[in-house]
């Protein structure tokens, strides 16, 4: 073992050499590093007393040249200068900054004076200190200053975002490569995707006309109607009438956004329409079997709506006193509870009222509105008139942008699809069950239903309530979008008429394809001549309407 | 027809009489305070007016069996045109614009409006304007035989888009303020006794023409071919004759009639706002005609006055009562007396016994005269 050892002992000799040549040079590099270190240091410190000096400078112009120091170092600045930059632009807002007749500096701290170069403590600081007082203008610039700053060192991302949305507000005065920079020093998605928005807006005024043509080309991605205004505000700056590549890469993505924008637009429109419509449809859809199967309009049909609602509301409240963990699916359960409760009250209206006016139709019509008025006034009397409060449920809430300004709406697709979701039902109910067969029998001719052993009261009372469920059902679908109060019936049971008189008598497809034209004609008619003008044409379409088919746009089959 | 003949000689003679009354006790104001106050006497000339306006309607769903429920619509305008009537004759005197001009931000009345400082072209607009309006929505509803409840929705889809458009400020009629600030009205101060007295006076007598003119409308061959629509209007129409005209010679006529009742209650009240063209004040009309019974016109004027009486009454008295028993009065007219109280008067028996009849024949559906 010893003699492998002595053997060992004389092969390393130049391995020990080895190592001790390369801990001199490892030494030697330290002292090198270490060196040029100090006098990266000394030229840091070196660099901020100029700095300071500026900022302790004598007038308005000097602190101000200071400030704009600080922000053309920022895209190149080390953690460290950053962490500088951002204690003297505090001290500078907070006015603790101490400057000596000499240009030196020092900020005042709870525990004591520091140097504002090295923000060492400094007890030897001189007496005679004086606060530069920041004016308005550069507060202006300090603010701007401490938003750069938090772009590239702040440690949350939701300052982070803050400072960028500061600084898109001016960027042609953000240094170039500064939002670059900030970018590096980031992670977070949302900061970054928010900084690429600032880059594009920088190098939109950018010297370079390739970066402003790509510039522009990025921003012509985002097809909303601000990046619209945007571009549209480019074309009067000057490089529009100098640069013909500038001009013609602004004109292609003005074309490119409008076009998309106006696309969105029109399905929005139709969006809105269709949202609109279903509305109708389900405010309509009770009133149209009633008056189908029994040549009666209800005028209550509305306040049965609002009942709908106000049960959805009593079922919200109910479920936040007994597992206020499951509120979010009010809506849901109270699906079946508004369709049962309004059914019944249907019931109990044509049990106790309609059923002994069927032959004096124009008499319902008083009748019903006897009804309304006393619901209104129950109601009244028992919630209050003020607007009852609805929980949106997170899944009802926000929605996701589509293309141009186009915004697809929870809530309004949940009424879209309810509505849909009525209308098949409805339909099965009527084609596909027993029920259906005989409630259509009744429609068409009510005596020879009868004479073949239909019960026609009964299917009338059933189909009272088929419509009175659909209506409160209605209210359920409205309860998100619309005010609930007492008097909310009232303004669907017109334009409700109107889709029914469109439709046509009784007709279930009818009433779909008029609730939805009257809905995008109000809707297409809103935004440029107001909401009475559209009711206004509205109505003036249907009487023309009427002159061409009289029976509605689908007229129902049968002898009444 | 009601059996108006024999039954109606009663009844005219005691509503005259009542119509004859009331005049000499307003018009006792005058003379000193031993008559009514100047409350009572306003009182009675809506109540008059109103009226009126029942018996407009009546016209229509009596005489016609069409049920109208946007009279609200000819009343509100024949208010308007006589409000702008008014206006102008304050600006006259005063010298100031009405309010919601200089709201709008204009230093003059619009050109138009210089035709309603002549007072026979007033009285001339507030017959032809609602007419024409009428016939024009008339022809195209009548023409597509637009009926029964159809036509009552339709009217009254009509009324709220009116008042729709009414409640704009741009569409220069005073928007939801309305028109206030009436002056006088042939040289008596608005508001004041005489002016009351003079209204209430004209309103009576207007109700009076109306009812004898009515009256005497209805037995002519007109009146006999409009019962005959209401009770079977395609058999009519199969013998040949052309009910278009028919229907729309009533329909502006009660137009007409609304309007006058319109132009009569809005100097009364001394400001018109469109909330007379809610749907629910068309709908009242119809409680008023339902309440006295349809046909003939009485029943009109005795629903109109009972309904208002009350209404008046409740709305000093329990304001938040006053919709109750509104809508239980509806109810029980439309379920326990068909033909209103007409019918109770009509019957020899006894009005309990009555009452329970009608609860029974309702029960059976019992066929509603005409309509369809």
């Amino acid at each position: 073992m010893a003699v492998a050892g002595d053997a060992e002992a004389g092969a390393l000799q130049p391995l020990r050499l080895m190592i001790r040549m390369l801990k001199a040079g490892a030494i030697i590099l330290v002292a090198l590093i270490g060196f040029l270190a100090a006098r990266e240091q000394a030229r840091a410190d070196e660099d901020r007393s100029a700095i300071l000096g500026s900022l302790c400078g004598p007038g308005l112009h000097a602190p101000m040249q200071g400030a704009g120091q600080i922000m053309a170092g920022l895209p190149t600045a080390s953690s460290a200068d950053l962490n500088w930059a951002e204690v003297v632009v505090q001290a500078f807002s907070l006015r603790t900054l101490r400057c000596a007749p000499a240009g030196t500096g020092y900020i005042a701290t709870p525990a004591g004076m520091i140097d504002a170069v090295t923000l060492k403590p400094a007890p030897t600081a001189p007496d005679d200190l004086r606060s530069p007082f920041p004016n308005l203008r550069m507060r202006v610039l300090l603010d701007r200053l401490t938003a750069a700053i938090a772009v590239l060192n702040a440690p949350h991302p939701e300052a982070r975002l803050a400072a960028v949305s500061t600084l898109a507000e001016h960027s042609d005065l953000i240094p170039p490569g500064l939002a670059e920079a900030a970018l590096k020093r980031t992670q977070n998605a949302s900061v970054a995707a928010a900084l690429r928005g600032l880059i594009v807006l920088q190098r939109l005024q950018s010297p370079d006309v390739s970066q402003r043509v790509a510039a522009i080309q990025t921003l012509s991605q985002d097809t909303t109607s601000r990046t619209e205004n945007q571009l549209e505000s480019l074309r009067a700056d000057p490089a529009y009438a100098a640069d013909p590549q500038v001009a013609a890469a602004l004109d292609q993505g003005i074309a490119h956004v409008r076009f998309w924008v106006r696309a969105g637009a029109v399905l929005s429109l139709l969006y809105n329409g269709i949202s609109a419509g279903s509305v109708l449809f389900m405010s309509a859809i009770g009133l149209s079997i009633i008056f189908g199967l029994m040549g009666v309009i209800n005028l209550a049909q509305g306040e049965l709506l609002m009942i709908g609602a106000y049960v959805t509301y009593t079922v919200q409240q109910v479920i936040r006193i007994i597992a206020p963990a499951y509120l979010s699916l009010y809506p849901i359960a109270a699906i079946p509870v508004v369709f049962i409760v309004t059914a019944l009250l249907g019931i109990v209206i044509e049990w106790t009222v309609i059923r002994h006016l069927y032959r004096r139709p124009l008499m319902t019509l008083l009748a019903t509105w006897g009804i309304s008025l006393l619901l209104i006034n129950l109601v009244r009397v028992s919630f209050g008139t003020q607007n009852l409060e609805f929980i949106t449920p997170p899944y009802l809430t926000g929605g996701v942008a589509v293309v141009g300004d186009f915004f697809i709406t929870w809530n309004h697709l949940a009424a879209i699809f309810f509505a849909v979701a009525a209308f098949i039902g409805t339909l099965a109910l009527l084609r596909l069950t027993s029920i259906g067969l005989f409630i259509r029998g009744v429609t068409q001719n009510r005596d020879m239903a009868g004479c073949i052993g239909i019960s026609t009261r009964r299917i009338d009372m059933l189909a009272f309530g088929l419509g009175a469920g659909l209506a409160g059902l209605g209210g359920l679908a409205l309860s998100p979008i619309y005010n609930v109060n007492p008097t909310m019936g009232t303004e669907f049971i017109i334009d409700s008429f109107m889709v029914v008189v469109l439709g046509g008598v009784g007709s279930l497809i009818g009433t779909a394809i008029a609730a939805l034209g009257i809905g995008l004609v109000n809707v297409g008619i809103e935004p440029f001549y107001g909401a009475v003008a559209a009711k206004v044409i509205a109505l003036l379409l249907i009487i023309v309407l009427i002159q061409w088919r009289p029976e509605g746009l689908i007229a129902a089959r049968g002898r009444r | 027809m009601m059996a108006a003949s024999e039954r109606g000689a009663a009844a005219t003679a005691g509503l005259i009489a009542l119509l004859l009354i009331l005049v000499p006790l307003a018009g006792l104001h005058l003379a000193g305070p031993v008559g009514l106050s100047v409350y009572a006497v306003n009182v009675v000339g809506q109540v008059m007016c109103f009226a009126l306006l029942a018996m407009s309607v009546d016209l229509m769903w009596g005489g016609a069996g069409i049920l109208s429920l946007g009279h609200g619509l000819f009343f509100a305008l024949g208010g308007y045109i006589a409000a702008m009537h008014l206006l102008r004759t304050a600006f006259a005197t005063t010298h100031v614009l009405p309010d919601f001009l200089q709201f709008m931000g204009q230093s003059a009345f619009p050109g138009y409006w210089h035709l309603f400082d002549s007072l026979p072209f007033t009285l001339a607009a507030i017959l032809l304007i609602p007419g024409l309006i009428a016939f024009v929505f008339g022809f195209v509803s009548f023409r597509s035989r637009v009926n029964g409840v159809y036509f009552a929705i339709i009217t009254q889809a009509l009324t709220y888009t009116a008042m729709l458009l009414m409640f704009r400020n741009d569409t220069g009629f005073g928007g939801n303020n309305g028109m206030t600030g009436f002056h006088g009205i042939a040289g008596l101060p608005i508001g004041g006794a005489n002016a009351a007295v003079l209204l209430t006076v004209l309103s009576t007598i207007a109700v009076l023409l109306t009812l004898i003119g009515g009256r005497v409308l209805l037995a002519t061959r007109f009146g006999r071919m409009l019962a005959a629509i209401r009770d079977d209007e395609p058999r009519l129409r199969f013998l040949g004759y052309d009910t278009l005209w028919l229907k729309l010679a009533a329909w502006c006529l009660s137009a007409m009639v609304a309007a006058v009742a319109g132009a009569l209650y809005v100097p009364q009240v001394g400001i018109i706002n469109p909330s007379l063209l809610d749907p629910s004040v068309s709908l009242e009309i119809a409680v008023w005609v339902a309440v006295g019974g349809r046909g003939g016109f009485y029943g009109a004027i005795i629903g109109a006055v009972l309904v208002n009486m009350v209404k008046f009454w409740l709305s000093a008295a329990a304001p938040s009562l006053w919709p109750f028993v509104l809508s239980l009065l509806v109810l029980l007219v439309v379920l326990a007396l068909p033909n209103g109280l007409t019918d109770l008067r009509n019957r020899s028996r006894s009005w309990m016994t009555d009452l329970g009849r009608g609860f029974r024949e309702a029960g059976r559906g019992r066929p509603e005269r005409g309509a369809g």
